[in-house]
């Protein structure tokens, strides 16, 4: 315990990684104000820039993005209506009505502590969680992890954005994605048409770029002509006594929500954002108020999205399944830089990992700071003309794609899976399930046929281990559990 | 029958890659050992797919997904403008193709100051270069202005 609170208080002595979190908590706000420009997108552009940097730095440059513009999302929810991540949807719910009221400096100066404490809360519960969980983790063979990369498949039903068949579509395309290369067991090359720069399979990171960046740049050259409403903003002030004394309940039961939400696989700061809210509401004494400027509603939905920022790196780190989107970047980036996750990176590496903690407590504080004082500033950034910011995020994505490794099939990658992105989201289709399919895809097929291996073929003694039952119980809930629930209240009704 | 365009469309893909698969090398049984043949694995991925598919067109004909409204003239554009950068990347130089999409994107998006779209197309993409040659060693594939700069 004491070396691990060494090693996160290390990052303080470390003067270049200060300045690294400090010009990355304002890269992350400022992506994080630019509609369109989420952490997801952010994280994914910044990848190949951390290629030089020690470890340690690069992946704290990754979280830094995370929770700095997972915040910043805020900025533009309540001041122009537009959530600039989506993550900040439920924000504009009361953010923008208090805003509209000539409060936008309380509603903002609320959401900048809600998600303060919320971020700090859940890089606690980070902290102390990551750690027994990998104890547990220990113990995982094959069959395990085959049931868990199944659960993390199932919940990707639940993501919000989609539908639930369509998130499953999604994520087993992303799964059928990882098969494309040489099979590891028997070295057979499937679906490579002969192009042998597929032999190790498609490079996570150019599919992500043309995912999420590309493929929200065609989304967005449809939205060139939309005029946003701003609202003047005249200081950013902490919320009052009296405004505590009303957020505080709301602002812890968020804590607790987001940080949940983000440890089950697949599951972000957007849903976390949502139930929260919707809880907010619930729970508040006040609840006509919401929906034209409750505080609470603010709290409630700010305080659960940057929650689940530390909440979503507890299966990232500890079991290489991602916890959201962004955190499948992190995890790519944690690949990338020899930092291989799982529950022995606590035993091998562990003064990195509490480093890599340690900076993202340093980034809720920074991000705090330059919530209060550079809210008005970086509001200003999201006027940035769409027809200035996107080509120069084209220019960043397809050299970033080739600096990964010098290959000019990676830049193509982009450009296929931006128009396939864009195809996919048009038609209501969320492009995180390919995403996490495409990370969890190799892990599924490897866990299975290592479990035949295990078991002489029976692949039904799979279901005879505990925790793997247990995990194929949770699979079957995350799948059919909200259709069971519904039948339920149906007859009941 | 609208409501069978998206499932169709994914159905006709999983069967084509289910033909794919069917045409991989089979692996001798020695080497499988007690696991699956290689094409086995994205042969079942693909019948979930046709599955889901299946359960998607009964959605979608009980409640119809909301009709889109035609591309913009810009969207179609910038589709095509990646089409540019593919055969200026190939057969010019990787850098001046950015700079010629990002200058049609800017002018194509509505940037009507002609210096403007200029300034973005030069700045950014020399701005990138230098950082990523000098600052993270990366070496650009060969073109005209890199085979220049390279010497």
């Amino acid at each position: 315990m004491i070396e691990a609170l060494q090693a996160m208080g290390s990052v303080v002595l470390d003067p270049y990684l200060i300045f690294l979190i400090l010009m990355t908590t304002i890269l992350g706000v400022v992506i994080g104000v630019l509609p369109g420009l989420g952490a997801t997108t952010g994280a994914a552009l910044l990848l190949p820039f951390t290629l030089t940097m020690e470890p340690v730095h690069a992946i704290a440059v990754l979280a830094t993005i995370y929770v700095s513009a997972t915040f910043a999302g805020s900025i533009t929810a309540i001041l122009i209506n537009t959530p600039g991540t989506s993550a900040a949807a439920a924000t504009t719910f009361d953010g923008y009505p208090l805003a509209q009221r000539g409060e936008a400096g309380r509603a903002l100066g609320i959401a900048v502590v809600s998600s303060t404490v919320g971020g700090v809360f859940s890089v606690i519960v980070l902290c102390i969680a990551a750690p027994m969980l990998a104890r547990v983790a220990y113990e995982f063979r094959p069959p395990e992890y085959f049931a868990l990369t199944l659960f993390g498949l199932s919940m990707l039903a639940t993501i919000s954005a989609g539908g639930t068949l369509r998130n499953l579509i999604g994520g087993v395309f992303g799964v059928w994605l990882a098969t494309i290369g040489a099979e590891p067991t028997t070295g057979i090359e499937r679906f490579m048409f002969g192009n042998y720069e597929l032999y190790e399979g498609l490079a996570f990171v150019p599919v992500f770029i043309g995912l999420f960046a590309m493929s929200e740049l065609l989304v967005q050259s449809r939205r060139i002509n939309q005029v946003v409403d701003t609202i003047a903003l005249k200081a950013v002030k902490l919320p009052s006594r009296d405004d505590y004394k009303r957020i505080w309940k709301t602002v812890l039961r968020s804590c607790g929500i987001g940080t949940f939400i983000g440890v089950l696989p697949a599951e972000g700061a957007t849903v976390a954002s949502m139930i929260g809210y919707a809880e907010a509401r619930r729970w508040s004494k006040n609840k006509d108020e919401f929906g034209k400027g409750s505080i609470e509603g603010i709290a409630g939905a700010e305080a659960a999205n940057n929650a689940a920022t530390g909440g979503a790196m507890v299966p990232t780190m500890v079991l290489g399944i991602p916890g959201s989107g962004t955190t499948a970047v992190i995890l790519v980036g944690l690949m990338v830089h020899g930092l291989r996750p799982g529950p022995y990176l606590f035993t091998e590496q562990v003064d990195k990992v509490y480093q890599i903690f340690g900076a993202m407590l340093l980034a809720n504080l920074m991000f705090m700071a330059m919530g209060l004082y550079a809210s008005k500033l970086f509001a200003r950034i999201s006027l940035v003309p769409l027809q200035i910011l996107w080509p120069i995020v084209f220019a960043l994505a397809v050299i970033g794609a080739y600096a990964l490794s010098s290959s000019l099939l990676d830049v193509w990658i982009v450009l296929i899976f931006g128009v396939v992105g864009f195809v996919a989201r048009r038609h209501g289709f969320a492009v995180a399930p390919i995403a996490v399919g495409l990370i969890l895809g190799e892990m599924v097929e490897t866990n299975f046929q290592n479990s035949l291996k295990m078991f002489e073929g029976d692949w039904w003694l799979i279901a005879t281990q505990p925790l793997a039952a247990l995990f194929l119980v949770f699979a079957f809930l995350g799948l059919f559990g909200p259709v069971i629930l519904r039948s339920i209240v149906k007859k009941r009704n | 029958m609208q409501f069978l365009i998206i499932p169709g469309s994914i159905t006709a893909f999983s069967v084509a890659v289910i033909w794919a698969a069917l045409q991989l090398d089979v692996s001798p049984p020695m080497v499988v050992g007690d696991s699956l043949q290689p094409r086995v694995f994205p042969i079942f991925l693909m019948i979930i797919n046709i599955g889901l598919a299946v359960f998607l067109a009964i959605q979608y004909r009980k409640s119809p997904p909301k009709t889109n409204p035609r591309e913009a003239l810009q969207t179609w554009g910038t589709m095509a403008l990646f089409v540019v950068f593919y055969f200026f990347t190939v057969y010019l130089d990787m850098m001046i193709a950015i700079a010629v999409v990002m200058f049609a994107m800017c002018l194509m998006w509505g940037e009507r100051r002609i210096h403007v779209a200029g300034a973005v197309a030069f700045v950014t993409p020399v701005t990138i270069f230098f950082l990523f040659d000098l600052v993270l060693r990366v070496r650009f594939p060969r073109g005209l202005l890199t085979n220049w700069y390279y010497g």
